[in-house]
């Protein structure tokens, strides 16, 4: 059994800090890697070492696998966790470092490197007998479209993209027969001028999706089980930001099915550590199809750790030294309801990122409440990475419950001066009718970021004092204004 | 022994007939206190913060009075403006604190609180959402017509509808002209049983006879109406003449705290309360809580020495030149900043000659407009020829009014040729007036030189064009939708209903007004009068407040020295420390220029321009081609990148950033020139 006694968490902010809070829980040494402006970061602070790997564009710093596998080597480290984000499902950097004689707590590099490749990933994911976005890549006139739905009985709305497309160009949603035609026709004429290729390909549309995934953790001695799903369909700009264990739209049929099928997949590719199969879940005709394998930690893992009790870090450690997972899939039972708001630095209007020093913070605590920073009272925020500086995680009997959490923490516990956040977009959606009653899709905060922003929280009595504190000093510095 | 309860005769539930009523039952007088209002603006420049202010509003309560003067006139004006506090916070902080007692302002007829006109709709618009129970309204031409809008919205209502004769002493303004006035403001509200009249001498120059007999001839017309006399002390002679009124049947006097009094303002309320009780006439007044404000005043009026007029001491000229309480320290303030505060006995002296040429009456907008006329006119003369100068514009207009009577044909060709540029520089608001933009003049329209010496050769055409009609029916009514959404655009968010009426009423200054407010809060209500002016001075001052009841703490720890234009202050607020930058006026900012035009790209979001037009063809540079949904420009931030494209097909006139400078959402990337295809 491999020994792991000193871990380089290559990464910054909340993932490094909570890699780090696990690594601490079971005595194993860490070494931090910073940038320039990440100094005097947290994750710099409490790590046991630390070592500067450059300056602040990732591509210098926290993408830069040369310098950190150095820092790993001259830091004394044997393995290496890459958190999520940068070069977490990066499979070079997972070979680069095995081949450097060190730990990769991850999957192997070689399931990464599948995974994400979409196309071969489809195949072996159809092979495996789990359902996809029905679609056909060969198409050639109207006429195959419609061969094609009615051998495979699918409806419209359907989805004709050009096979080299991307970022939402040379994508037309097709509504009725009569449509297919120009459809076809300007698909192509966009895909030739913008992709100089005119492959199309046609899928079905799915309106209203929900976003549900599902946690698996795996051994080498072929154990895989999974920790039940999550449900993270609030997103804005394909991000998420509310994220629930379990998903509300389930029933105990289909999340028995959704997980199995999860499993299944993840069997059949060999897979290993912990990983996630995200699904696109269809609520009105209740189907289920995948999107994704996400072969890394997620940001979203600690609400399944929060109803299941386990510790998704300290598996990933212990299935990199070669243990068996000490605990079968009967023994999974989840026993609450879980909830994470992503606290970004953003303006929660127009999402436009917001840094500078946190000047202030107060973190929520309480009852029910689990805080996982990236960040301390007075560290700067630089522009230079992700916006994320804290997840704040509720939990309660019931999702009644965690909402009700969440709305404290958020509404009255929660403060951060210095820097924009998103709390008050955060509150507002929890509050929503919709959401509370469980009926939204990816769509929603677009479909109602009008509504949600006419109800921000207004300023509490702090703010107020503040604005007069921020008076006195004005007039101390600079003595009876002229206007008086 | 009368208990607290028994005072109160009046209350802000009544109708108004049942305070009407109220009064008229009343065996002497009652009387308003001013001190909220017309004290402050007379002797200091209406500085008197609601800070110091709402100490009296208990006592008040249990005072008897029949009301506050507590809104309205310049103080909101100077609300908005020089005190930052909203008239509005302050009726609801002085009803929740003296639930007991009318609130009651003063309104300018069709200038309301302003200084112009306003649009019919603009008026009952405003009227109807200021929570005040006592209107008092004055037009300074004694127009009734004028005040139609006001009333009408008042009384509908269901407030009580005050409204004033504009007074003074002139062989012109006889009882006979003051009759036809009370004639038309009786016949205007109904009757005279849900209103009570005022008498505005707002100069302080009724001398007790003339007064005696004006309330005399108005009670003989009309036996059942009430009448409220209001006049400063500026003639030194108020007292005798708030008894002369009261014996002749006037059964409210406008008094305020004594510790208030100096020149300009009302005479003292325990002095009148004596004065009057020892001639004979019943004072209604708990007299034991009058002195308990009166006293309350000493403890903050001594903060206020700054806000006093230069001019001190009563002034029994104020006859001749009738400059009104409320314009003393304001007048004397501008003479002072403007330096000519040696000219103020001469301006004076022409504003005597003045008023005898034009006539109207002394009060807002009219005194503004006698005042910067009358300054205009001496400054120019002090300035072309000095003292001499002045003395003979002096001994002109003399020698015109009083030796020759206003007979421009007995002048010299010579003399008549100098008063036929008296006002060529006039100010527009003057041409206005004789113009009869703000209604029909009261003795009727000046002599012809006038006009030729204030419009030249155009001077046919301005006699023709003078107006009859009252601003209310020539005034088109305002667009109050697009009014609101302009105000919205200047302010970035939704105004509230109150937000709207201040900028309707003072729109520039009311959305600087809202710019404060949104950064500084409740500093305006909430500090003592000390920290609001001056701050804290040394290690450990402490000011202390509530909000909702919770106490707040802030505490100086430290000021900076300057350094850059930015002077850094340490707080302990609530025991933490903050350190606040403070922009000085030397501070080097570096402006970002916006974009504001339509041919002006800004940057979608705040980051780093990491790429400057796009992979396919390469940079950019001024004169290139760029067309429509082209990118132009990438804007990176935390790992997210933003494309900024073209708006249209265009060529690129200038690029006004560098490749990896800092942008901030808004700011200027590129300006374009639209190609016609």
């Amino acid at each position: 059994m491999k020994q792991i006694k000193r871990i380089l968490v290559a990464n910054r902010g909340v993932p490094a800090v909570r890699v780090m809070h696990t690594c601490i829980d079971r005595k194993i040494l860490t070494t931090a890697v910073y940038s320039t402006p990440d100094r005097l970061a947290q994750h710099v602070t409490m790590a046991d070492s630390a070592v500067h790997i450059g300056e602040g564009p990732p591509t210098d710093s926290y993408l830069n696998m040369d310098h950190i596998i150095d820092a790993a080597l001259q830091s004394g480290s044997d393995a290496i966790h890459p958190g999520w984000g940068f070069l977490a499902e990066n499979h070079e950097f997972g070979q680069r470092v095995i081949d450097a004689g060190l730990t990769w707590i991850g999957p192997d590099p070689e399931v990464i490197r599948l995974m994400g490749d979409k196309i071969e990933a489809k195949e072996v994911v159809e092979k495996a007998g789990v359902p996809t976005i029905p679609g056909i890549s060969q198409v050639d006139s109207v006429d195959d479209i419609i061969r094609w739905m009615r051998e495979e009985n699918i409806e419209y709305p359907i989805m004709v993209k050009a096979s080299s497309g991307g970022g939402g160009k040379g994508m037309v949603k097709v509504e009725r027969d009569e449509d297919l035609q120009q459809a076809l026709a300007q698909v192509r004429s966009e895909a030739l001028k913008s992709f100089g290729d005119d492959k199309v390909l046609v899928e079905k549309y799915i309106e209203r999706g929900r976003h549900i995934e599902v946690q698996i953790v795996a051994d080498y001695h072929g154990n895989v089980i999974h920790l039940c799903e999550r449900e993270c369909t609030i997103q804005r700009r394909n991000q998420k930001i509310i994220e629930e264990a379990p998903s509300p739209s389930l029933t105990p049929e289909l999340r028995e099915e959704i997980c199995q099928s999860a499993v299944t997949l993840m069997k059949s590719i060999g897979y290993t550590s912990a990983g996630t199969v995200e699904f696109l879940f269809d609520s009105n005709t209740k189907k289920y199809y995948f999107l994704e394998v996400n072969t890394r930690l997620q940001v979203e893992h600690g609400i399944t750790e929060l109803i299941t009790g386990l510790d998704i870090v300290g598996i990933m450690i212990d299935v990199a030294m070669g243990k068996k997972l000490p605990f079968k899939q009967s023994d999974i039972h989840p026993n609450r309801w879980a909830m994470e708001v992503r606290l970004n630095a953003e303006d929660p209007r127009t999402f436009s990122p917001s840094f500078g020093w946190l000047t202030r913070l107060t973190e929520p605590h309480g009852p029910a409440v689990r805080i996982s920073s990236g960040v301390y009272e007075g560290a700067a925020i630089p522009s230079y990475y992700d916006s994320l500086i804290m997840l704040i995680m509720s939990t309660g009997a019931d999702r009644e419950d965690a909402i009700r959490v969440m709305d404290r923490s958020l509404s009255r516990n929660l403060r951060v001066e210095g820097v924009k956040t998103l709390a008050p977009l955060l509150l507002s959606i929890i509050r929503h009718p919709q959401f509370i009653s469980g009926d939204f899709s990816t769509r929603f905060i677009e479909e109602n970021l009008d509504d949600l922003v006419s109800t921000f929280l207004g300023e509490d009595d702090v703010d107020e004092a503040l604005k007069v504190a921020r008076y006195v000093a004005e007039i101390s510095a600079l003595g009876t204004q002229n206007w008086m | 022994m009368k208990k607290d309860n028994d005072y109160i005769i009046v209350t802000p539930a009544m109708s108004p007939s049942e305070i009407v009523s109220r009064v008229r039952a009343l065996p002497g007088v009652c009387l308003t206190s001013t001190g909220m209002r017309d004290a402050g603006q007379s002797d200091y420049k209406n500085r008197l913060r609601y800070f110091d202010l709402a100490t009296l509003a208990p006592h008040y309560n249990r005072m008897g009075l029949f009301s506050a003067e507590c809104h309205g006139g310049a103080r909101w004006h100077v609300g908005i403006m020089n005190r930052r506090e909203s008239p509005f916070d302050e009726i609801r902080f002085l009803r929740e604190k003296m639930p007991n007692v009318l609130l009651q302002t003063l309104v300018r007829e069709t200038n309301l609180w302003g200084y112009r006109p306003y649009p019919k709709n603009v008026i009952e618009y405003v009227v109807q959402n200021v929570d005040i129970d006592v209107w008092r309204c004055f037009s300074f031409l004694n127009d009734a017509r004028n005040m139609r809008a006001v009333a009408e919205t008042v009384m509908k209502r269901g407030k009580l509808f005050q409204p004033a004769i504009s007074f003074t002493q002139a062989d012109w303004a006889d009882n006979a002209y003051y009759l036809k006035v009370v004639r038309e403001i009786v016949a205007l509200c109904g009757g005279v049983d849900e209103i009570i009249l005022a008498i505005k001498d707002m100069a302080g120059v009724g001398s007790p006879a003339r007064i005696g007999s004006l309330v005399d001839a108005i009670k003989q017309a009309y036996p059942e109406l009430v009448i409220q006399y209001h006049r400063h002390a500026t003639d030194g002679l108020a007292l005798p003449a708030l008894l002369a009124a009261a014996r002749s049947g006037a059964q409210i006097l406008d008094v305020e705290e004594d510790s208030l009094t100096r020149f300009y303002g009302q005479p003292p309320i325990l002095g009148v309360q004596a004065y009057l009780e020892e001639s004979g006439v019943p004072v209604h007044l708990n007299r034991q809580a009058a002195e308990t404000a009166v006293q309350e005043v000493r403890e903050w009026i001594n903060q206020y020495e700054w806000a006093e007029s230069p001019f001190k001491g009563l002034d029994h000229n104020v006859l001749a030149h009738r400059m009104p309480g409320g314009a003393f320290p304001s007048s004397f303030e501008q003479a002072e900043k403007g330096g000519f505060l040696h000219l103020m006995p001469s301006i004076l002296k022409v504003m005597s000659l003045y008023n005898q040429i034009i006539k109207y009456f002394d009060v807002t907008p009219g005194s503004q407009i006698t005042w910067t006329t009358c300054c205009g006119i001496v400054n120019r003369y002090a300035k072309k020829s000095g003292e001499i100068g002045v003395k003979h514009l002096i001994d002109l207009l003399e020698r015109f009014v009083v030796e020759k009577n206003q007979d421009f044909a007995a002048l010299e060709v010579e003399e008549q040729n100098e008063l036929l540029s008296l006002f060529a520089n006039a100010p527009g608001d003057f041409k206005n007036l004789i113009l009869g933009h703000y209604g029909k003049l009261p003795m009727g329209w000046p002599d012809e030189w006038v006009y030729k010496s204030a419009f030249g050769s155009e001077w046919k055409k301005a006699i023709g064009g003078r107006k009859e009609e009252s601003p209310l029916d020539a005034l088109p009514d305002e667009d109050l939708a697009e009014a609101r959404k302009t105000l919205k655009e200047a302010l970035g968010w939704e105004p509230n209903k109150e937000q709207f009426i201040l900028y309707l009423m003072h729109p520039k200054d009311a959305v600087e007004y809202m710019q404060f407010r949104e950064k500084f809060g409740q500093a305006p209500y909430v500090l003592p009068t000390n920290v609001w002016r001056e701050g804290l001075k040394k290690y450990g001052d402490t000011v202390e407040f509530e909000i909702n009841g919770k106490p707040f703490s802030i505490e100086l720890v430290s000021i900076g020295e300057e350094h850059e234009g930015i002077i850094h202050v340490i707080l302990r607020v609530n025991n933490k420390m903050r350190v606040y930058a403070v922009e000085t006026p030397r501070v080097k900012t570096k402006k970002e220029e916006m974009a504001t035009g339509p041919n002006e790209v800004g940057s979608p979001i705040n980051g780093t321009v990491w790429r400057l037009g796009n992979p396919r063809r390469g940079s950019l540079k001024p004169g290139d081609i760029v067309h429509k949904g082209e990118e132009i420009a990438n804007i990176e931030a935390m790992k997210m990148e933003t494309a900024v494209l073209a708006p249209f097909d265009a060529q690129v006139v200038a690029i006004k950033v560098e490749l990896n400078d800092i942008v901030k959402e808004g700011q200027l990337l590129f300006v374009l020139e639209p190609i016609e295809n």
